[in-house]
């Protein structure tokens, strides 16, 4: 092969003459040096002393703290309210159908429907067109609503819940139909049926959809009763208009016709025999009192005193639900309904959770009590929406749910419910828990039942303690009441969501015996038990806060049992706060106490196990591996690099699967041979060893670009410790990745051409200073640079072009009698001093570059005519003039590629006319 | 397509009073013209009297009809006899009830529906069209209430009755664990009430021993007719209120609140031959051994077993059931209630 190739330049030999150009290096470097000036600043490092101010002032200000995501919400509701006045509707009641628009989706998703709906007694209306069960004609007439027949059937029927929701879209649809049919009778009758299936609380988890699609058919009703009066009201009988309604219209501004149909309404509404859906019906419509009289405030009490005779807990929880929605819609200030509507509420529930239980209805009644919280929620929302200023209102309201501040002496003879103080505690103004946490905390302690978790009570105030700057007595004095409180708790889960909320009010007041006793508290509920999911995710909070409240993770570590804590730990969460760690302790700067190695070793490891990259996404385990690898960069055993080297191998085969890594651990392995040899030359077995590591961990990288770096790399650092025949061989292999390297093999269709060819250009350069070893050829890597451009089909046509250039200069910078760099330690002699005045070497090196040249040109002339073209000529042309001594043959190739790129550029493109300008400078025409 | 006529009235609740003049217009569609001999409106007032049953029916099983007393009956011609051109004519008219200084036949009642008593104003028009031609006729209810002169001034004095419900009230006899185990339910109401108002009032579960399936507002009405010297009686039920669906929370107030239906209802009258007066009972249905029979989760099964003791309480019959050792798990207050129509 080498003596065919051999032949060839022979044969070629006659073609060009051609002289290398001599260069003087140190004067090239002298002549083209930019000027150096001082400075006093580092540009890339940020100005310190005002970004620390910056952080410390973010610190102090944390209660000022804007959420921006917050502050843009509202400033969204501002505009939209803003809007709403715009467009003459009831800007308060806009906003409050909005609320209520995403408050019923929340039930909806809060509450999914199950699959299977088994509901004794279908009602009719829903049957009807249910075909799943037709029961031939005997139950799809809705005449036969009062036919006792029918009623005795014992039979539980079963329906899909979807099926029963589509039925009431259906009916929505109905209703909406035979109201704009003018057929309102039929339209009212059939929206008294959906109300009466409010009635029906026995799928207990059914009943929120169930009451979001009742109500938003009532809704639809009452609209278009509303709708129809205030045509009434605003057009003649025979159409003519005769005014439009003010926003705040007053009764007297009605006539008596559309008064008339009003009060039509409500008496049809007040014929309904049963309780339940006649104060729906009213509530539907309610909103038309204002038709009737200025001040519907009595009617509405009338009907929050009526809603107590609906016994059902859950069926009158949203009855008055959706009390407090439709009187949102008046402009109405006062909020004594609501409380009376939670006071009922009260009332009610204790007597039925009070009442005697077993197993299966604790569990039932568990069920119930989730099912009514959002009710109360919405309505304490209520309250509090307008009360926010008032001082005096708050306390009023306070004193009539039975919470006053004066009656201290009463807090234990009437213990609430629990769930209902939660969502007192969530509404209430941040000034009254700050003045009232002393009360607030006997109130919590008093209510205690089995169905709403007093530990959720707790955690809420601690969320309020922190979110009101409190004064600092009061803060550790309710700290240690509630720490001494949930000290009684034995369950874990109980003890982390309490403890979580208090975790920054405790780092931030640095109480640290708290600190202490919190600590050891999980750390005594957590060993030896197996861990919840719920309790994870508390316990993982909480480490969190400790790792961020910290800036040194020694301090962290130092914690008593949380090393412990963070055992106990698995899983996701487990691998959040592993990562955390990691990052925090790669922050800082490099790692050298060997205990905090260890551990963050055995950190890195239990995150690495978790790793799943079967089932993994890519972007999911890419953050713990780049933490591990940063990590191991990170580690530095300073002058025990015997140590360093071992704990490389370790981490070598703790972490094999992270192919990122091995990248790491080759570089620091040489980081580690070039600090040995550093030190002298007395490490040498040890620069081997490293080398060795090196050498033998690259293959095991996946990506042939990445080993190709890895073994340049490897070679250098060999040269440098002066180990020429481990460098060659390194280099042998680095080529030989490149062999192997196929586009076939892997999934990967593209390669990075650009990395590749700037890899193999470095190799060029490192050849530079690369000692030649006459037995194998002085042009050996060349040759095989060469070979591979002409095997690899990988190889772009620019990549190939600009090999042949860097070839050209390899050559020729290798044929000056003084190279321009040499390896760090120069006790390896370079080519210029092993081969000085070798006629062979020279004529073997211009040989190959004649032929190289030739393969260059020819290659240039099969591109098509394109831009690209044009650009690769030009470059050859540059590295030709720069190369060799201008002579006639040179000089002709030249201007020959100058053609071409004339050719394929324009005229005026600055590269084609730089390089006819150096062209002119350096090759002289003149010349000829 | 036939010739079609209508009454329309200037009103559309139309809702008159005696001395207002009653106004609207006749409407005919008609394919073709048509020639008439005159197109007549009449009204006819009157109170119909009818004895089902009611205190005669057991006794006497009595059936008849007593003769109608008529309390308005007029005619006039609208149009003299013509013709009416095809497609839609409208004829205007205007029908005075009460001429001023005029003597009428009887007082002008209020328009009631009721079972026994019916009082109603119909208008009639009619076009004769000779032998060859059915006549066209549309026959109209007119409501008709009283006068403002005739009305009290308001406000009426309220009258409120207060109640007291115990197991010891009871003139029927109750399942035993309801009579042993006692209860005790108060509260007012009123018994005098404006037409326009609701029948408003309180009510506290103070307490009871058996769980209380539903508390219930009956509104009933008393008709009275006279049949030779002696007056038959029936009282019937017209609308029926829930006030409390389940076992409420003792000493708890809870609102009665009854709408009063239009047309069920009228003043209460005291005339000669016949009277309407009207109760209101409170029934209050426990939840026993019997009711649980029935599927709890149906709301209909209670009410309905209600509705059909009720009409034997009602009747008073209670005597009759209870010689079939019936029991009964319900227990009620019945008050007299006054309907007035006030300005």
């Amino acid at each position: 092969m080498m003596e065919l190739k051999d032949q060839k330049i022979r044969s070629r030999k006659s073609v060009f003459r051609m002289e290398f150009r001599r260069r003087d290096y140190s004067a090239e470097e002298q002549g083209h040096v930019l000027r150096r000036s001082r400075t006093d600043h580092h540009p890339l490092l940020p100005p310190s002393p005002s970004f620390h101010n910056q952080v410390v002032v973010e610190k102090n200000g944390n209660n000022d703290f804007f959420d921006p995501l917050r502050g843009l919400n509202a400033e969204d509701s501002t505009s939209a309210e803003e809007k709403a006045a715009n467009t003459t509707t009831n800007s308060n009641s806009q906003v409050s159908s909005k609320e209520w628009t995403s408050f019923k989706r929340f039930l909806m998703q809060k509450f999914p429907v199950s699959k299977m709906i088994s509901i004794a007694s279908m009602p009719d209306v829903i049957i009807k067109s249910s075909t799943s069960f037709r029961k031939s004609s005997e139950s799809s007439h809705l005449e036969e609503v009062d036919d006792p027949q029918r009623i005795s059937q014992e039979d539980v029927k079963v329906i899909t819940g979807q099926e029963y929701v589509s039925r009431l879209h259906e009916l929505k649809d109905e209703i909406n139909r035979a109201w704009h049919a003018e057929d309102r009778v039929t339209a009212l009758k059939l929206t008294i049926k959906v109300a009466k299936l409010l009635m029906d609380t026995s799928v207990l988890q059914f009943y929120p959809t169930l009451f979001v699609l009742a109500t938003d058919v009532l809704d639809m009703l009452g609209d278009m009763v509303w709708k129809r009066i205030q045509q009434k009201a605003e057009f003649s009988e025979d159409g003519t208009f005769l005014c439009s309604l003010p926003e705040n219209f007053k009764a007297s501004d009605i006539c008596s016709d559309a008064k008339e149909t009003c009060n039509n309404w409500f008496c049809k509404v007040g014929s309904i025999r049963e309780l339940l859906p006649r104060i729906y019906l009213e509530l539907a419509i309610f909103p038309c009192w204002r038709f009737l009289i200025d001040q519907p405030l009595d009617s509405l009490q009338r009907l929050v005193m009526m809603a107590r005779g609906v016994v059902d807990p859950l069926a009158s929880a949203y009855c008055r639900l959706y009390m407090a929605h439709c009187a949102r819609k008046l402009p109405l200030s006062d909020i004594g309904h609501l409380v009376t509507c939670v006071n009922d509420t009260k009332i009610l529930l204790m007597r039925h959770l009070s009442a005697k239980e077993d197993g299966h209805f604790a569990d039932k009644k568990r069920l119930l009590v989730s099912l009514m919280e959002p009710t109360i929620e919405y309505i304490m929302k209520c309250i509090f929406e307008n009360t926010s200023q008032s001082q005096r209102q708050v306390d009023s309201v306070l004193l009539e749910l039975g919470l006053g501040r004066n009656q201290e002496d009463s807090y234990g003879s009437s213990p609430g419910i629990s769930f209902v103080l939660h969502h007192l505690l969530k509404e209430l103004p941040t000034e009254v828990i700050r003045s009232n946490f002393v009360g607030i905390l006997h109130l919590i302690e008093c209510s205690q039942d089995h169905y709403f978790d007093q530990c959720l009570n707790y955690r809420l105030l601690g969320f309020r303690l922190s979110e009101s700057r409190s004064k600092l007595d009061i803060v550790y004095s309710v700290v240690d009441k509630v720490i001494q409180a949930v000290a009684q708790y034995d369950r874990l889960d109980q003890y982390v969501t309490v403890v979580d909320a208090y975790m920054d009010i405790v780092l931030q007041n640095q109480i640290d015996n708290h600190l202490k006793t919190i600590l050891e508290g999980i750390s005594k509920r957590a060993c030896h038990k197996e861990i919840h999911e719920d309790e994870l995710e508390s316990l993982k909070s909480i480490l969190m806060k400790l790792l961020s409240h910290f800036t040194d993770l020694h301090d962290v570590l130092a914690l008593d049992h949380f090393l412990e804590i963070l055992d106990v730990m698995y899983g996701n969460p487990r691998s959040n706060i592993n990562m955390h760690i990691l990052s925090m302790a790669t922050r800082t700067g490099y790692l050298h106490d060997l205990s905090t190695i260890q551990l963050l070793f055995e950190i890195s490891q239990s995150l690495h196990d978790v790793i799943d990259f079967g089932s993994m996404k890519d972007d999911e385990y890419q953050q713990p591996l780049r933490l591990i690898s940063r990590f191991v960069e990170m580690v530095d055993y300073g002058t025990e690099m015997e140590r360093h080297l071992t704990f490389l191998v370790e981490c070598r085969g703790a972490f094999g699967i992270i192919n990122e890594l091995k990248e790491t651990l080759v570089h620091s392995s040489n980081c580690l041979a070039i600090k040995a040899l550093k030190d002298g030359r007395k490490h040498l077995n040890f620069v081997k060893s490293c080398i060795a590591f090196s050498e033998v961990t690259i293959p095991s990288v996946l990506e042939h670009v990445v080993q190709f770096n890895l073994y340049i790399e490897t070679a250098e650092v060999a040269l440098l410790g002066g180990l020429v025949s481990h460098s060659d061989g390194l280099v042998v292999s680095a080529i030989s990745c490149l062999e192997c390297f196929d586009l076939t093999d892997g999934s990967r269709t593209s390669i990075d051409a650009g990395g590749m060819l700037s890899s193999i250009q470095k190799l060029c350069s490192f050849l530079v200073m690369f000692p030649g070893n006459p037995d194998q050829g002085i042009t050996r890597f060349p040759n095989s640079i060469l070979s591979l451009i002409y095997s690899k089909s990988w190889m772009t046509p620019r990549m190939k072009i600009r090999l042949f250039c860097g070839i050209i200069l390899l050559l020729a910078t290798l044929s000056q009698d003084k190279l321009p760099y040499y390896p760090y330690c120069a006790e390896i002699m370079g080519n210029d001093l092993l081969f000085f005045g070798d006629p062979s070497y020279v004529h073997e090196i211009a040989a190959l570059s004649e032929c190289v040249l030739q393969n260059l040109i020819s290659f240039i002339e099969q591109e098509p005519p394109k831009a690209a073209r044009g650009t690769m000529a030009l470059e050859a042309c540059n590295c030709i003039a720069s190369s060799f001594v201008a002579c006639q043959d040179i000089l002709e190739v030249c201007w020959k590629l100058i053609e071409t790129a004339r050719l394929c550029l324009r005229a005026d493109d600055r590269y084609l006319q730089s390089t006819i300008k150096y062209l002119n400078e350096q090759l002289p025409p003149s010349c000829i | 397509m036939s010739t079609k006529i209508a009454l329309k009235f200037s009103r559309s609740n139309r809702i008159y009073r005696p001395s207002e003049p009653v106004e609207g217009k006749i409407v005919i569609k008609s394919p073709s013209s048509i020639s008439h001999y005159g197109i007549r409106l009449s009204v006819n007032g009157s109170v119909n009297l009818q004895v089902r049953g009611g205190s005669a029916g057991v006794i006497e099983t009595f059936y008849g009809v007593v003769k109608p007393i008529t309390i308005v009956n007029k005619s006039i011609e609208v149009k003299p006899s013509g013709k009416i051109g095809s497609g839609t004519t409208e004829v205007p008219f205007t029908m005075v009830l009460k001429q001023n200084g005029e003597k009428s036949l009887e007082r002008f009642y209020e328009t009631f529906h009721g079972t026994d008593v019916s009082i109603q104003y119909l208008f009639t028009v009619d076009i004769a069209r000779g032998y060859l031609y059915k006549s066209l006729s549309a026959t109209m209810e007119v409501i008709i209430e009283s006068d403002k002169a005739d009305l009290l001034e308001r406000p009426v004095s309220p009258e409120m009755a207060i109640f007291y419900i115990t197991q010891d009230t009871q003139r029927h006899p109750l399942l035993p664990e309801i009579k042993s185990g006692g209860f005790r339910v108060t509260g007012r109401m009123s018994t005098l009430c404006s037409l326009l108002d609701p029948i408003s009032g309180e009510l506290t579960v103070e307490t009871s021993a058996v769980p209380i399936s539903s508390i219930d507002i009956h509104l009933l009405r008393v008709e009275s007719i006279l049949m030779g010297e002696k007056f038959v009686t029936e009282t019937s039920l017209i609308q029926t209120t829930q006030i409390a669906d389940g076992d409420v929370c003792r000493n708890l107030t809870l609102p009665i609140y009854v709408i009063l239906p239009r047309l069920l209802t009228c003043p209460s009258v005291f005339a000669g031959p016949f009277s309407i007066e009207f109760k209101v009972s409170i029934v209050i249905s426990f939840q026993s051994e019997l009711s649980k029979l029935h599927k709890k989760s149906d709301p209909r099964t209670p009410r309905l077993w209600v509705s059909i003791s009720l009409n034997f309480i009602v009747e008073e019959t209670y005597l009759f059931a209870s010689k079939l050792s019936f029991k009964f798990q319900l227990a009620m207050e019945t008050l007299p209630l006054e309907l007035v129509r006030i300005r």
